[in-house]
């Protein structure tokens, strides 16, 4: 998850959309909101991609809640338990929560930032080790066992952001429950433990 | 870069086992042969019995044809790696092994079990080593911190077998930690 002006994923996070309340009537800009209002009317709610939301949100033409997916429901959950919640479930397609997250983090004021900072990075580390556990797992299995495991194993591996696990994944498919940003490091952890396997199982000499 | 994605992540194991290949160790030779120049070295001269020290790949290279009988390092036996499993087991930190010990081991264990004393005891013991050792750096990965990282006597294998997903969930914190010092 890098913030580079070529990635993909950061161009995925930014396409997410958030809700603002307009302050101000502005006319002609209708087609924002995707209506076929020709104005946007003072105090009216609409969807708009975060990326065009910074410069308004900035120029203070509007104002915006926290989006659902970082909402204080979403943040309990967490406390409670961060490995049973389905992180990419709560944003749309790609599946990037922390991506989004932190596109948010940057708009908002410092102590929300650094509120929302605190449950990311907490989130992230908590369900890191199961990611890692997993990913071990799964590599030990080898290929063929990678299909049929546990229920909340599946679950929880389904429901990883994209970060946790790698986008071009054969596990990945459209439902992906797990956001982007942890799916990467499912499969560099998988990869690694992988390499260890083979060289450990390895003893062939005789091509020296 | 036009290397393929599995070998941009890190060294692989091979890799490290031939950077292991060029340590010193000690063999008894079974030929004759002068001091001879190699591209690392001049090695020799072999003068059974008396033992000779040259590197992991000759020796692994000599074995091979039967030419030489390897002297184990003196880390590698029961009785020392034992010493270190109970170590690593009532400790909270690594216990300090030889930095490649792992490769090396391999290594010897595949070509001359026979010169070792106990070969299968010493690869259950490694076994149990690694995964003694494994289950601490699991643990370090819940404590995991953005911006350092410290492995007190790791060896070369297990930082390189951490390293991908190590390095990749750190840059992601660094990106979610807010204020790299607020914290500190």
């Amino acid at each position: 998850m890098d913030f580079d002006y070529f990635s993909i994923e950061a161009i995925l996070a930014e396409n997410q959309k958030i809700q603002c309340t307009f302050k101000h009537d502005i006319p002609g800009m209708g087609h924002l909101g995707g209506g076929s209002e020709r104005d946007i009317a003072m105090l009216s709610k609409i969807q708009i991609p975060i990326w065009l939301a910074y410069t308004i949100i900035y120029s203070d033409w509007a104002e915006f809640n926290i989006p659902a997916p970082f909402s204080s429901r979403v943040r309990n959950a967490l406390k409670a338990e961060a490995c049973s919640v389905r992180l990419s479930n709560l944003v749309g397609a790609g599946g990037l929560w922390y991506g989004f997250g932190k596109t948010i983090m940057d708009i908002v004021s410092d102590e929300q930032a650094n509120e929302m900072s605190d449950m990311l990075s907490k989130a992230f580390r908590d369900r890191l080790l199961e990611v890692v556990d997993q990913a071990q797992h799964f590599a030990a299995l080898g290929q063929a066992g990678a299909g049929s495991s546990g229920n909340t194993a599946q679950a929880f591996r389904e429901g990883l952001d994209t970060t946790e696990r790698e986008r071009k994944s054969s596990l990945h498919h459209k439902n992906c429950k797990i956001p982007l940003e942890q799916v990467q490091v499912f499969y560099l952890a998988q990869e690694s433990a992988r390499r260890m396997k083979r060289w450990n199982e390895d003893s062939d000499r005789t091509r020296h | 870069m036009s290397l393929p994605q599995s070998l941009r992540a890190s060294v692989s194991p091979p890799e490290l086992e031939l950077i292991a290949s060029q340590q010193l160790i000690e063999i008894v030779p079974l030929i004759s042969m002068e001091k001879t120049a190699f591209i690392s070295g001049a090695y020799g001269p072999l003068r059974p019995p008396n033992k000779a020290r040259v590197p992991l790949w000759m020796a692994v290279n000599l074995k091979m044809k039967k030419k030489c009988h390897i002297v184990a390092p003196s880390w590698l036996n029961v009785e020392y790696l034992q010493e270190h499993l109970a170590l690593e087991l009532s400790q909270q930190t690594f216990s300090s092994l030889p930095f490649r010990f792992t490769e090396i081991a391999k290594v010897i264990l595949d070509v001359a079990s026979d010169d070792l004393e106990n070969p299968d005891k010493i690869r259950s013991l490694m076994k149990d080593l690694r995964e003694a050792r494994q289950a601490k750096s699991r643990e370090g990965l819940k404590t995991l911190d953005h911006s350092e990282l410290s492995l007190p006597n790791l060896c070369s294998m297990e930082i390189n077998e951490i390293r991908p997903y190590f390095v990749q969930s750190m840059s992601i914190l660094t990106q979610l930690v807010r204020d790299p010092l607020r914290n500190a």
